[in-house]
């Protein structure tokens, strides 16, 4: 019973990260209405930013802070240089650019911190395990439900109780309005795409302490993010966080009895889910 | 059609002369597999980014054939075109009633779910390293082992897809493929029933796919896992895209100039993606359109001219 | 003889109800208007009719069969055509491509679909002649749909529908966007295929509507509000203070 409730514990941990993905990754999509195939390379690059900031000065909370605001500059960087030129071009053309980004970073990994992946250890107070009363439990991972949990809501704030995250929310409906409005509509997609790049950095900050690092996560990522925006709808927080719980959670019960399938059946819970409600979970497109 | 298959054929002729047979093989092979997505990309307007999964799941079916039951190449070949049919009647099933971003999405994820079947069904795949022995078995006592004549085998196999996806997009329904690309509404409203057409153009391209994936797989003898990973469908994406997805002949220049490419850099360097990636860069940002039309800024239009 | 007919068909969008309860008869062989302010509910209507979507109630009835909730490309082959407001053909389409996809969708036969040439199915080629024939575009037909001007593409919208050799012809507002001279073809063109084909025609345009129709409808905020002759229809009270007034004003 306890390894069971540990299990589905180890779902939720997951499955917030991958609603962090997934939300970050419909705020692009959403609003710039690009598929960004990048998204899960700025993954990687979060987690591998985080270990090695840590290292380097040898303080992990300076490294969760600094490391996902590097890959939200990053993302700048990609929509101001790139991405920015080809909001007219077709979704063709947008694709073949981020996937070459995606190919561009995924390589510079494997160049600047090798093609072997590592393990790298949560900090010293979130070690070793806590009492929960029916099992004891990694304290690293309630942590990481707690941050998740936390940054989630503050997007949830965000987008909901601030002025710039409603027109954020406009910007998915209707990017005329919100043009009409006279509000800077460039600056509005430089922001969404930094913000997206964000939580895709600190889903990679986060993750790291428990799956460590391997260049080919990002990959692994990205159709996962995929899966949470198709089923939970584009820029649909409830959508992300519930699809993103769903598969974590399916994931983690998968993987204790039948470990091979543990990534197939996310996938396989997308087609499922699909066939059975072509409209996705929330009555999506 | 004069010119352009004047050209082919020369192309045919020579190709064996300038490069190894392997590679010149893998032109045509690839060039198959891009004729398959271009009725998806070019006519119908769909960007599928899962063609691997149709590719790598028919060389998968048919070298498991040809390795453990010694089935003959004809057969292994028919069977690869109906599996990349059959896997893509599924895939476009669960694809062709979303849209836009949700389509390419969809169409990525579904080729996760096959690649990580693949990944981790080890028995049979053989996992990451590849499902080697995929046998070249002889055909009407003609021996494939010999490089050019699998390769005069791989040309002829293309000449006949070439002539039959031309019959296919000058019908009525490469005409109805196309009236869906230029709009969709009006084209249900005329009576087309749209998400049934798109299927078919689904199965069509994965019928191509799966005889494309088998020819790789007997070409080097070996399915490797990349043959049913997302990077092929970026791949075949990006060869179709620099040949100009807007005609029949453009994948076919495409897969010239991406084998070509890749495999001269993939000699000089490990970490040649990292080339290939800096290259759908620049392409996107400067050549738009395609080396098609780049040639015709080049002013080489008479070369080309239909 | 009714050859089109709605009983009591409502459709709402959440709290929004864009027809509410129209039943509606249309005989055989006439020109119906359907007029009514913006918002009226008309291209609703006509929604409905083509099976764009289907009606949250009612039914519709066409040739004696009841056909409520068929979906549009299955309309298309029953002998209803239509065309949009808003200019909707197929821009890289040369005009007779545009004609030809859709005189081959309700042509006899798809034998062939896959393999034969599109050049051989003359039955469809003759229609899709035909139809820029009689809208007047026959000289243009190796042009392409976006190259051609505005007024031109109305022409060819309409070209699209007829092309399909329907039995009853929705019109969604033929004359939108044109020049007085421009209208003044596309009238004669409409006045043209009276008498071939049941018309429905919506139309903002008063002069139009009241020397071509046969009977009209007014629609206003959902509902029909009255119908009768155009003799009828100038002289009804509610009509003029829910419309007409609007436009004397």
């Amino acid at each position: 019973m306890s390894f069971v409730a540990a299990q589905i514990l180890n779902g939720i941990a997951t499955g917030m990260l991958y609603a962090l993905m997934g939300l970050g990754l419909s705020l692009i999509t959403g609003i710039l209405n690009i598929p960004n195939f990048a998204h899960g390379a700025l993954f990687a690059v979060g987690a591998y930013l985080l270990a090695t900031v840590a290292v380097a000065i040898g303080n992990f909370w300076i490294a969760l802070l600094v490391a996902p605001l590097g890959v939200a500059l990053l993302g700048l960087a990609i929509e101001y240089v790139g991405i920015r030129r080809l909001y007219a071009a077709g979704h063709d053309y947008q694709l073949l650019f981020t996937f070459g980004l995606a190919l561009i970073i995924s390589e510079s990994i494997i160049l600047i911190w090798g093609p072997i992946g590592s393990s790298y250890l949560p900090p010293e107070v979130l070690r070793g395990g806590a009492d929960l009363g029916f099992t004891m439990y990694p304290k690293y991972r309630l942590f990481v439900m707690l941050a998740a949990g936390l940054l989630v809501f503050a997007t949830w704030l965000f987008l909901e109780k601030t002025r710039y995250g409603a027109i954020m929310r406009a910007g998915i409906e209707n990017k005329e309005m919100v043009s009409l409005l006279g509000i800077d509509i460039k600056m509005l997609f430089t922001v969404a795409f930094a913000l997206g790049a964000y939580l895709a950095g600190i889903a990679g900050a986060l993750i790291a302490p428990i799956r460590g690092l391997n260049p080919s996560m990002g990959v692994d990522m990205l159709g996962i993010a995929f899966v949470v925006v198709a089923l939970g709808g584009l820029g649909n927080l409830l959508g992300a966080i519930a699809a993103g719980l769903i598969i974590g959670v399916a994931q983690a019960l998968v993987a204790a009895y039948w470990t091979e399938a543990s990534t197939v059946v996310i996938y396989a819970v997308m087609a499922v889910v699909l066939l059975v409600r072509p409209q996705g979970l929330f009555g999506i497109r | 059609m004069k010119r352009p298959f004047i050209l082919i054929m020369v192309a045919i002729f020579l190709l064996p002369l300038a490069v190894r047979p392997a590679i010149a093989s893998e032109i045509w092979i690839f060039a198959i597999f891009g004729l398959g997505l271009n009725l998806l990309l070019g006519y119908t307007g769909l960007l599928s980014f899962g063609q691997s999964t149709f590719f790598g799941s028919a060389a998968y079916v048919a070298g498991w054939l040809m390795k453990i039951h010694g089935v003959n190449a004809f057969l292994a070949l028919g069977i690869g075109v109906g599996v990349g049919a059959a896997s893509a009647a599924v895939v476009g099933y669960l694809c062709v009633q979303r849209s836009g971003l949700y389509f390419i999405m969809l169409t990525f994820a579904l080729n996760q779910l096959f690649y990580f079947t693949a990944y981790q069904w080890t028995s049979v795949t053989g996992g990451e390293d590849g499902m080697p022995g995929v046998p070249r078995p002889a055909l009407l006592g003609i021996d494939f082992k010999d490089p050019l004549i699998y390769y005069a085998f791989v040309s002829l196999l293309f000449l006949f897809c070439l002539w039959l996806m031309k019959r296919i997009v000058e019908s009525p329904l490469g005409k109805i493929l196309q009236a869906i690309r230029e709009n969709e509404v009006r084209a249900e409203a005329v009576g087309y029933n749209v998400p049934r057409f798109k299927l078919l153009a689904f199965v069509i391209g994965g019928a191509f796919s799966g005889l494309a994936g088998v020819l790789y797989a007997m070409l080097f003898g070996i399915v490797p896992l990349e043959a049913i990973s997302f990077v092929f469908s970026g791949n075949v994406v990006f060869a179709t895209l620099i040949g100009g997805s807007g005609s029949l002949y453009g994948p076919v220049i495409g897969s010239f100039v991406f084998i070509w490419l890749s495999e001269s850099m993939s000699t000089v360097w490990a970490r040649w993606p990292l080339l290939l990636g800096m290259a759908f860069v620049i392409v996107v940002l400067f050549l738009r359109g395609g080396v098609v039309e780049a040639w015709h800024k080049l002013s080489l239009k008479f070369f080309l001219r239909k | 003889m009714k050859i089109l007919e709605t009983r009591k068909i409502t459709k709402s969008f959440g709290a929004l109800t864009a027809v509410n309860g129209v039943s509606l008869a249309i005989e055989a062989g006439s020109l119906h208007s359907i007029i009514g302010p913006n918002g009226a509910g008309k291209t609703t209507l006509f929604n409905l009719l083509t099976g764009t979507f289907p009606p949250t109630s009612g039914s519709i009835i066409f040739d004696q069969k009841e056909i409520t909730g068929t979906p549009a490309n299955r309309i298309a082959h029953l002998g209803l055509a239509r065309s949009y407001q808003r200019t909707t053909v197929f821009p890289a389409f040369s005009l007779f491509d545009n004609a030809w996809v859709a005189a081959f969708a309700t042509g006899k036969s798809w034998n062939g679909l896959m393999w034969k040439p599109s050049g051989g199915f003359p039955e469809a080629s003759e229609r899709a002649r035909q139809a820029l024939h009689d809208v007047g575009l026959e000289g243009k037909s190796t042009q392409l749909a976006r190259e051609i001007s505005h007024g031109e593409q109305r022409q060819l919208e309409l070209a699209i529908a007829l092309a399909a050799a329907p039995r009853v012809l929705l019109l969604d507002e033929p004359a939108a966007g044109l020049s007085p001279d421009e209208t003044r073809k596309m009238v004669a063109l409409v006045r043209a295929l009276k008498g071939r084909y049941t018309i429905v025609l919506i139309e903002h345009k008063m002069d139009i509507i009241m020397s071509v129709s046969d009977r009209i409808s007014v629609m206003h905020f959902g509902s029909l509000i009255a119908e009768g002759t155009p003799g009828e229809i100038q002289k009804n009270p509610e009509v003029r203070r829910a419309y007409l007034g609007g436009v004397a004003a």
